[in-house]
């Protein structure tokens, strides 16, 4: 097959992975063209491929009509990574209004000759175009790609449902300790015990699994969501990331569930950290956007 | 005359564009690296509790996660002046080094390497992906040294890209004896390889010193963190050395950040990053071998000694940065073994409570100095946070040496097209970071 690897505006991780699939990376070249991927090679224009891996988001008018080439160009296209499949961290940026973070990055009325015009709120890729399979993971285990590469390489894209983080999860029951919410920085979580019924924030009952849960499970940290949310979350009725972990959470340590609510000031960075830029995560609230941002504390954009 | 624009820069980390300006007379007038799309990390991360704030910059950049971690890590131990147990400070550097031995063998053998080895072939042919199609060998021991770093960083971090085990305070977990164990196996088989390596590039580097010698020469201040002589990958004082006046200026970490200024660029959204009453600054491997003037371990030394008497020192010729990272991966080696056979010592993490305050980080990254500045409320959360990737600092010499390489094309079509060669030759010598500079 013609492979082709993009990314938008990125950190690049995903492309490492690609890189890090050790033996199998000689497979991927050996047996496919790779007619363009610029962190790789030099070729400039794009030309037409059977599969096209993206990476990121589109951040301005450069990302975006690089985004609508590559699905004029690519037979199928894959969203790689969960910046492009939900936004991932860079969609926090959504906080801010474009206009604001810009003015306080560059000053009032700073001219960048040659600057794109950036977009008003970050979405997802397929909120701009379709998109034929998803692959997120921040970025993907290279047995993820590994696998979804051979998968698509023999022509059948692997479809996106799945189970959640808690399903691959190891820990047991912790007795019920019932010291209300704890954070990191102050105090140490029992190993091989589940970190929300001990009163950590763990994003593992709201996220999408593939991941062996290695950070409960093995370095015992909460899940921070990284694979972004499940089925059930993004499917009707739209599950409340936020709600649903609180609840959790209250049912674990005793807490209310408003006390709770009360006491974690940063609920954008908390629960929707890799996927505030999720149209679908939004559509549940009455008001739509701004009212899920300036119930997240953000000024929201219209 | 129009001007020579090359859209997107290839073989480089993210996406920038370069534009040579031209005067009246049709001469080079001016270089550009252009770059846009700032993604206000250091904004959206005001708010945030500090337990979510490493995952949350870590995705500045994948290729330097740790680096992005350490840092924030280190600007909340200072903030809220916590002692971090030695035992975690040891890993830490270990991931770090790991991800720099991983860094530089993707930027000198999968960016760079191909420019070396074939200057005057087909760009169609200057990759790996098409050299490994004719010498499979060749690619797979230059990806060997990528892989070395990838395995310690997998194995001390947790995950080979946005490592889990870096937290503030220390590391969530100690390596355990297998672990350390399996590593330090892989180690030994990479001597020679290593050695192989330098001896290429130090080869490669003198059959194209047209090329090396035609981007110019660069003589502005360097700027480097150093702790007790050596490397200071995580912080310690950063030294300002400049030819000729020796030891301009030894600041602490606070000291140092007070003292950067940030302006913006006129045509592209990477901010110009310069030194208070100094200016312009060059950081990364080659301003950092030119401040330490050694590395302090053995094998790295003895290749250093060699150049220095092929090219004098200290380094002027920006493609000599190449030779540093090549010397840089030896040193990380050095470094990895050394403490892979250190007692891993006692204590993974320390604990505060959260508090008010404001603290500095700074770390080497593999492309140069990282600076964060952390101011945190009561509650621990994130009240102001700057950031200053290395390529905000490099960008000034960068296009100084982006302007020599077109000055020194000639004219004409043929001028046109070996000015477009060397811009991107030139443009992989500083090994940009762009999502860093982006931030
Ligand atoms: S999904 Fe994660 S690893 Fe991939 S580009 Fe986005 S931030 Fe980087
Ligand atoms: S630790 Fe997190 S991921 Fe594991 S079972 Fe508990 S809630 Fe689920």
């Amino acid at each position: 097959m013609r492979v082709a690897v993009l990314s938008l505006s990125s950190c690049l991780g995903c492309q490492y992975v690609l890189l890090s699939m050790e033996e199998y990376f000689y497979t991927f070249i050996g047996e496919n063209a790779i007619p363009y991927a610029p962190f790789l090679l030099d070729q400039k224009e794009l030309p037409e491929v059977d599969l096209l891996l993206l990476e990121g988001t589109v951040r301005h008018g450069d990302d975006f009509r690089r985004l609508r080439e590559a699905r004029q160009k690519a037979d199928k296209l894959v969203a790689l990574g969960t910046c492009a499949c939900f936004g991932g961290v860079p969609g926090l940026a959504d906080l801010l209004t474009e206009e604001r973070m810009m003015r306080m990055r560059y000053g009032e009325g700073a001219v960048i000759e040659g600057a794109p015009q950036g977009v008003k709120r970050l979405l997802p890729v397929d909120a701009y175009v379709s998109v034929d399979a998803f692959l997120p993971g921040c970025p993907p285990p290279e047995d993820l790609l590994q696998g979804f590469l051979k998968l698509a390489l023999s022509g059948t894209l692997p479809s996106r449902l799945g189970a959640t983080v808690c399903s691959e999860c190891g820990v047991t029951s912790p007795p019920r300790t019932r010291e209300g919410l704890r954070r990191l920085l102050s105090s140490v979580p029992e190993a091989g015990k589940c970190l929300l019924e001990q009163g950590f924030i763990c994003m593992g009952p709201l996220t999408r699994d593939g991941c062996n849960a290695l950070c409960p499970s093995s370095y015992g940290v909460p899940c921070g969501g990284c694979r972004g949310p499940c089925d059930e979350a993004l499917l009707p009725p739209f599950q409340d990331l936020k709600g649903e972990t609180l609840r959790r959470m209250e049912r674990a340590t005793g807490e209310r569930k408003e006390v709770l609510e009360r006491e974690i000031k940063d609920t954008a960075h908390s629960f929707f950290r890799y996927c505030l830029a999720e149209p679908l995560l939004r559509r549940r609230r009455p008001g739509g956007t701004a009212t899920l941002l300036r119930r997240l504390g953000g000024e929201g954009r219209r | 005359m129009a001007d020579l624009v090359i859209d997107p820069v290839t073989r480089i980390s993210g996406n920038a564009s370069i534009r040579l300006v031209r005067d009246e007379g049709g001469s080079p007038g001016e270089a550009r690296l252009q770059a846009f799309g700032y993604r206000g990390f250091d904004l959206f991360a005001r708010g945030s509790h500090v337990d979510n704030l490493v995952t949350l910059v870590s995705r500045i950049c994948g290729g330097d996660s740790v680096f992005h971690q350490v840092a924030a890590a280190r600007a909340v131990e200072a903030a809220l002046g916590i002692e971090v147990p030695a035992a975690a400070g040891l890993l830490r550097e270990l991931c770090m080094w790991g991800q720099l031995l991983e860094r530089h063998a993707v930027s000198l053998t999968v960016h760079s390497l191909p420019d070396l080895l074939l200057p005057s072939s087909d760009p169609g042919l200057r990759n790996i992906i098409s050299i490994h199609r004719v010498d499979e060998e060749v690619v797979r021991r230059f990806m060997a040294l990528k892989s070395l770093g990838t395995l310690v960083l997998r194995e001390a971090g947790g995950r080979a890209v946005h490592a889990v085990n870096v937290l503030p305070g220390g590391v969530v977990r100690p390596m355990g004896e297998e672990r350390r164990s399996r590593l330090a196996e892989k180690l030994g088989e990479a001597r020679s390889l290593l050695v192989e390596t330098a001896r290429l590039i130090k080869l490669l580097l003198r059959r194209n010193e047209e090329v090396v010698e035609s981007l110019g020469e660069e003589t502005s201040p360097c700027l480097a963190l150093r702790s007790e002589g050596e490397m200071g990958l995580l912080g310690g004082r950063a030294v300002l050395f400049e030819e000729g006046a020796g030891e301009r200026a030894n600041l602490s970490l606070e000291e140092l950040q007070a003292s950067i200024e940030e302006r913006n660029s006129p045509h592209s959204h990477i901010r110009v990053a310069e030194i208070r009453e100094v200016g312009s600054v060059r950081v990364g491997p080659l301003a950092r071998v030119n401040v330490y003037g050694g590395y302090g371990s053995e094998l790295a030394d003895a290749e250093l000694e060699e150049l220095k008497t092929q090219w004098g020192f200290p380094f002027r010729r920006s493609m000599l940065a190449h030779a540093a990272r090549i010397l840089e991966m030896i040193h990380a080696w050095e470094m990895i073994t050394r403490l892979l056979r250190a007692s891993p010592g006692e204590g993974s993490r320390a604990t505060a409570s959260p508090g008010g305050g404001a603290g500095t980080g700074a770390v080497e990254a593999p492309e140069g100095m990282l600076v964060y500045g952390l101011e945190l409320d009561a509650e621990g959360t994130v009240k102001t946070l700057s950031i200053t990737a290395p390529l905000q600092f490099n960008v000034g010499a960068l296009e100084r040496c982006l302007l020599a390489g077109a000055r020194s094309a000639g004219e004409g079509p043929e001028g046109d097209r070996r000015a477009a060669v060397l811009l991107e030759t030139a443009a992989r010598s500083f090994a940009p970071c762009i999502p860093c500079a982006l931030h």
